[in-house]
């Protein structure tokens, strides 16, 4: 039947995931080409994936502190990344 | 396959996923120890936000059903997609975060969510309260309508939608790639006569508890794809707490969802989805005619959108690159022969104009198709019966 396929493949979807989850588990670093980006980069790259991005001027340097950490959450950025691009919105957001 | 079986292989992984993250505590220059970490807080670092949206707009559809006449309304504010909400963030420090946003949607007040996270470590936050299960992305991330480029949310996509839990979640990298867990453990769901599930809400009826999560991965460098996979998992109670009517109820359902985003020089591309399924152990459930005889059916549905939408947002004409325009394929299907067993499938077709990143002003066009699958012998219900519904929407959304 449809459904016990379907669930069989997502098991192995799971599976493969955990798997895959632990083997890197313990190496989660990122390449040097990652590591080299700005927040203006990762900005441009992470804050459209969901809705429009966002213009800088919106809001306060404290402001964009408490946003960094919402969308940190809502899009499962990687703390890295987090703080760059909050950086990048409070030094222009002026 | 068991379902115990997949919760202790989330739960497993949940397990490594923390001890991952105490290792970065450890490691951690500044994250020495939690208790010393939340009692110096101090009140001045604190940031109290409040954002809010509003949707409303202008309604005109035509209904055909079989064997009825035809049935035009119209509605200004649009009852079906109306939402005004304020939301509340309040921070504390660069740890504590609490969320909170109630909404009015034209007829009662509601609550989406209201929770507080805790930033423990990198890749490693914990949540706890009222909050949105990780199922899928459509209603964690998609769903408010200055977000969504089209007027209406797809049919079938709002479960199981928020209940009361705590949660685990993170990001990492890898290499040029990135991936995500976020993993719940919340009160879950009863059953209802009918074998539709409903949230038990605060007061938990059931021993059991719900296990959901969603595990993604972004294997483009630029994190313009993403493709998520997602498990619920949960026993479940019975409306009146009687255990008896049931055979041992327990739901699964699966998610599957993407979305991909490509600039071809003026414009940018998006390409989203979700496909999810549902399953309900096999029950027998009491016709709400006592004179009919107790029937069964398998509690099976699945439902699924397809959207893709254009923006020459690099176009040089200022007008030209605030448009959007957005197709829309969504397909439900719930169980057959029971109360609520329909096909149904929708096309869409939206215009939008952007008025800033967060405002925005739709035309759109819904044609919608449901074919009822009821059992005649389970009530007088809706088998054979096909109602379209062809509608045109001009909505305005903001976040504020
Ligand atoms: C995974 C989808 C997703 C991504 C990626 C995303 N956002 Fe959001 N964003 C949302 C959702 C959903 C909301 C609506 C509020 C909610 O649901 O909590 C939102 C709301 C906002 C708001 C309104 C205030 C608030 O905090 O709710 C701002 C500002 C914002 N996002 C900025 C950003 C920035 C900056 C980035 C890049 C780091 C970003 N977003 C990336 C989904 C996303």
């Amino acid at each position: 039947m449809k459904i016990t396929s379907i669930q069989k493949i997502a098991t192995i979807i799971i599976i493969c995931s955990g798997i895959f989850g632990l083997i890197t588990v313990n190496g989660c670093v990122e390449s040097k080409q990652v590591a080299a980006k700005s927040g203006a980069q990762l900005w441009g790259e992470n804050c459209s994936r969901c809705h429009n991005m966002p213009a800088p001027a919106t809001f306060s340097q404290e402001q964009w502190k408490t946003v960094g950490m919402h969308m940190q959450s809502r899009a499962l950025l990687t703390n890295k990344e987090k703080d760059k691009i909050v950086e990048f919105l409070q030094q222009s957001s002026n | 396959m068991k379902p115990n079986k997949l919760i202790t292989k989330v739960l497993l992984f949940a397990v490594f996923a923390f001890l991952k993250a105490n290792t970065s505590i450890a490691q951690g220059t500044d994250n020495t120890d939690v208790s010393k970490q939340v009692s110096a807080l101090k009140p001045g670092e604190s940031n109290f936000m409040m954002v809010g949206l509003v949707t409303f707009g202008f309604v005109n559809q035509n209904i055909t059903t079989t064997g009825l006449s035809p049935n035009k309304t119209n509605s200004i504010g649009d009852a079906d997609r109306y939402e005004f909400s304020p939301m509340f963030l309040w921070r504390h420090g660069d740890k504590l975060l609490a969320e909170f946003e109630p909404s009015w949607d034209g007829n009662a007040i509601g609550v989406n969510w209201a929770d507080v996270s805790y930033y423990v470590a990198p890749g490693f936050i914990v949540r706890g309260g009222y909050l949105v299960l990780p199922f899928g992305t459509y209603s964690k991330r998609l769903a408010a309508g200055w977000i969504n480029k089209l007027p209406s949310d797809p049919y079938g996509m709002d479960m199981p939608g928020s209940d009361f839990g705590v949660e685990v979640e993170g990001g990492f990298p890898l290499g040029s790639m990135k991936w995500s867990y976020d993993i719940a453990v919340s009160n879950g769901f009863q059953l209802n006569p009918n074998g539709q599930i409903a949230g038990v809400g605060i007061n938990a009826i059931n021993n059991g508890k719900t296990v959901t999560g969603r595990l993604a991965l972004l294997p483009l460098s630029n994190s313009s794809l993403e493709i998520g996979v997602s498990g619920l998992m949960g026993s479940l109670a019975t409306p009146t707490g009687d255990s008896n009517i049931y055979n041992n109820p327990m739901a699964s359902m699966y998610a599957v969802d993407f979305n991909f985003i490509k600039n071809i020089n003026p414009v940018q591309i998006n390409i989203k989805g979700q496909y999810n399924i549902s399953n309900i152990n096999k029950q027998t459930y009491s016709s709400p005619d006592s004179s009919l005889p107790k029937y069964s059916f398998e509690n099976n549905a699945s439902s699924y959108f397809a959207q893709l939408s254009l923006r020459p947002s690099k176009s040089k004409n200022k007008i030209l690159r605030n448009f959007e325009l957005a197709g829309r394929y969504v397909n439900y299907t719930t169980p057959k022969q029971s109360l609520w067993g329909q096909n149904y499938s929708e096309m869409d077709i939206c215009l939008d104009y952007w008025l800033s990143w967060r405002t925005v002003i739709k035309l759109g066009y819904e044609s919608t198709k449901s074919d009822g699958t009821t059992s005649q012998s389970v009530s007088t219900g809706l088998d054979g019966t096909s109602t379209t519904v062809n509608r045109m929407i001009i909505q305005f959304s903001t976040e504020f």
